[in-house]
């Protein structure tokens, strides 16, 4: 398993953001559900080793985060995509995406080919040379994804992966991360269901920091038979869903 | 793979990007702007002695220098902050000391280069015009100490304090600082508060400081020891900025906990208190050190005993330029320092006029020469020296020759001034004086015989407001009598002006003489 979470706990003062979140997770694209406020960002950030635990047991790739050693070797095989990325406006979109390759410590030999293969995959190669301060909200998503896969990393870490992108951006997005997630674990906490249905073979939906359901996108369009609310059927389970967990 | 084509550590590729996409070389223009018209036109304005035009790099250099790294710094420092790039980077491995440093490093080097290729400017200009002596290296340690330390300051500002107003509030607070420590070295003392000599901000020097003795590198050093104290010290902090980030936003012991837990390695964190205590112990030691300073009493200025060498109080070997002037019919030797040699023709017309007016008289100087402004610690003026009697002056006379240095621009009273200080002497010293001795400064009628006599060699004395050698300011009475007397000395034919001169000129220097009986 790369993720191993047991009873994990996040508070801000009185408020429970992760309350009780218990997974284990293998290589596949893991869609991450939730309303506004449901805990997903904790989550993530609990996971890329940015915010500790409150209390709980957490294993990725196998390691201990808590441990120094450990999370130095997980975040040189982990990837994080933040729900707002900041960047540097004057670098340019290959040098932001090789920064971030030097400050994962990759083997410097191999960072050149790493990111020209990166920036192809987002599609920005005849933006390369340009100035992040230049670019669309679109594409510094896209600058925003490179570097989180430009290591190619075991733990892949996505907020709102798909926030800003075009359609068509999105259904190229959604094929990057089907093919990311054949080796690793790819988490994308979204919005979108559409990009759940359409990329991601397991599903969790959360609500006032717990989760409250997790199978199959097919699972979840399922729970929503006979519910109301919602234009397409995984929008129906989705809501099915949260108004069970509500009441 | 030959050595041009192996690949970068990852270090300095990192490195090489803070370097390309600093802010910088986007200041430079407007630095370079500021150091020609504050430092070099200052410069300019002194005479090519080294160590008086490396007194800039402190008094003026560093001036600027300071308020454009610490900005920029701070702007570099509270990058990730500003840019909301924190979590980003804090999922990266490489640790985060390692990567602000990284960072700080982008930006001192472009600084320091700037800062290097200035002092490269100013010594390269004066090696053009100076006559003597080697470039100052300590004003050069002491000034790239300071740009350091305040890039370091600045840095550590931004990482603890991100905003888009940092960097504009290191820049005012650097400057404000700066003039404080100007403020309490130029008022400084002996017995007063020693800490003003650990700021470089400094006044100029004597003009001919280090060219008669050595200038002790004692105070130089202790700003060195202070400077890289605190710089190695914020370095250490900066090592722990991650953890104290998470603990100021602790909330409850666990928190604390936490935030302990996740950051950098122990061993990171051991070096990083090293440092901080090393740099606190360093800049303990030079401000104990500054308080043990006591004045020099060889050259001037301040020494510490635990760091001063003996070797530094020997004088240096003599280096004279001279040149003769055939006055009357015999020699007069005028004698400048060799670090001054480009104003003796100045100082030799300056004086040939007057010496050609006095020549044969008794007491009348057979030489001239330059001795040093400061010696055995005390203030030395013009004077008579020797038998036969040789005019002394200092460097300070000579050197006002040179541009704007003290504010005195025109050649015209410098000419007038150099000349008023040999008939000073000439007219109240007692010839064969072993030592160099200032004017006495009394008699109205000494004043009037040396108006007359330099009105005769063409000077004004209005030049220099007459009335030089009275004691405070005349009464109308005696200003009436001193212009009358001046009046009809200068009526007089050259010859009976010297003949006068011969047979009253003990009474005059003995001040028995009053302008009434002036011929």
């Amino acid at each position: 398993m790369n993720v191993t979470l047991t009873d994990v706990h996040r508070s801000f003062g009185k408020n429970k953001a992760v309350d009780g979140v218990s997974l284990e997770l293998g290589p596949g694209v893991f869609g991450l559900l939730g309303p506004n406020g449901a805990g997903k960002t904790s989550l993530l950030r609990v996971l890329a080793t940015v915010l500790p635990p409150s209390s709980g047991e957490i294993a990725l790739l196998g390691r201990d985060p808590r441990m120094s050693a450990a999370r130095r070797d997980i975040r040189r095989r982990l990837g994080y995509l933040p729900q707002n990325l900041g960047y540097y406006p004057s670098f340019t979109v290959v040098e932001f995406i090789e920064y971030f390759a030097l400050l994962k410590e990759m083997p410097t030999s191999a960072v050149p080919k790493a990111v020209a293969a990166a920036v192809e995959r987002v599609d920005l190669g005849p933006k390369a040379k340009a100035k992040l301060r230049t670019l669309s909200g679109g594409m510094l998503r896209r600058v925003g994804i490179a570097q989180a896969i430009v290591n190619n990393p075991d733990l892949l870490l996505l907020d709102e992966p798909t926030a800003g992108l075009d359609p068509e951006q999105r259904v190229q997005f959604r094929s990057l991360m089907r093919s990311l997630g054949e080796n690793a674990t790819v988490i994308a906490s979204t919005h979108l269901v559409e990009d759940v249905g359409a990329a991601c073979s397991e599903v969790a939906l959360m609500s006032a920091g717990k989760i409250v359901f997790r199978g199959t996108p097919g699972e979840l369009t399922a729970r929503g038979e006979g519910h109301s609310v919602g234009d397409a059927p995984l929008e129906r389970g989705y809501s099915a869903v949260l108004t069970e967990a509500r009441s | 793979m030959s050595a041009l084509t192996m690949p970068l550590p990852g270090t300095a590729r990192a490195l090489r990007l803070e370097l390309k996409r600093n802010a910088v070389p986007y200041l430079l223009p407007l630095l370079a702007a500021v150091f020609y018209f504050n430092t070099l036109r200052t410069a300019d304005g002194f005479p090519p002695v080294w160590t008086l035009r490396a007194s800039v790099i402190s008094a003026h250099m560093l001036f600027e220098f300071s308020a454009f790294a610490g900005g920029l710094a701070a702007w570099a420092g509270s990058r990730e902050g500003r840019r909301k790039t924190l979590d980003l980077v804090a999922t990266t491995s490489r640790a985060a000391w390692a990567r602000l440093s990284i960072a700080l490093a982008g930006t001192l080097c472009w600084l320091l280069l700037a800062f290097l290729a200035g002092v490269a400017l100013l010594y390269g200009r004066t090696a053009f015009q100076a006559t003597w002596g080697g470039p100052p290296l300590w004003p050069v340690f002491v000034g790239a100490a300071g740009v350091t330390v305040v890039s370091v300051i600045g840095f550590a500002c931004g990482v603890f304090f991100p905003g888009r107003f940092t960097a504009p509030l290191v820049a005012i607070g650097t400057l404000l600082l700066y003039q404080a420590g100007m403020h309490a070295a130029q008022s400084l003392e002996p017995g007063q508060a020693a800490y003003a000599l650990l700021s470089p901000a400094d006044a100029p020097p004597i003009v001919d400081a280090g060219i008669y003795h050595h200038v002790p590198p004692d105070r130089a050093v202790v700003q060195v020891m202070l400077m890289a104290g605190i710089a190695v010290g914020l370095l250490g902090a900066l090592g722990l900025a991650p953890d104290l980030r998470r603990l100021a936003t602790a909330r409850s012991l666990a928190s604390v906990r936490g935030a302990f837990a996740r950051g950098d390695s122990w061993l990171l964190r051991t070096i990083a208190v090293v440092l901080i205590t090393c740099g606190a112990g360093m800049a303990a030691t030079a401000v104990s050190l500054a308080g043990t300073a006591q004045p020099d009493t060889i050259a001037g200025g301040w020494e510490i005993p635990a760091l001063h060498s003996s070797a530094v109080d020997r004088s240096l070997p003599a280096a004279q330029a001279c040149t003769s002037l055939n006055v009357a019919g015999s020699a007069f030797q005028v004698c400048v320092h060799k670090a001054f040699s480009f104003d003796l023709k100045e100082v030799a017309a300056a004086l040939k006029p007057v010496i050609a007016e006095i020549a044969g008289l008794p007491g009348a100087p057979v030489g001239a020469s330059e001795v040093a402004s400061i010696s055995g610690g005390q203030t030395v003026t013009s004077g008579m020296a020797g038998h036969p009697p040789v005019f002394t002056f200092t460097a300070d006379r000579v050197g006002l020759m040179f541009g704007q240095f003290l504010g005195m621009p025109d050649p015209a009273a410098w000419r007038a001034g150099f000349q008023m200080g040999l008939l000073d002497a000439f007219l109240t010293s007692q010839p064969g004086a072993g030592h160099p001795a200032g004017p006495t400064r009394s008699g109205a009628a000494q004043q009037a015989v040396e108006n007359a006599l330099l009105t005769a060699v063409g000077t004004s004395p209005s030049e220099l407001g007459g009335g030089q050698m009275l004691n405070g300011r005349p009464n109308a009475a005696t200003s009436a009598a001193i212009s009358a007397a001046t009046r009809r000395f200068l009526a007089l034919s050259a010859s009976a002006r010297r003949a006068w001169l011969a047979a009253h000129l003990s009474a005059l220097r003995a001040g028995t003489i009053t302008p009434a009986q002036i011929p």
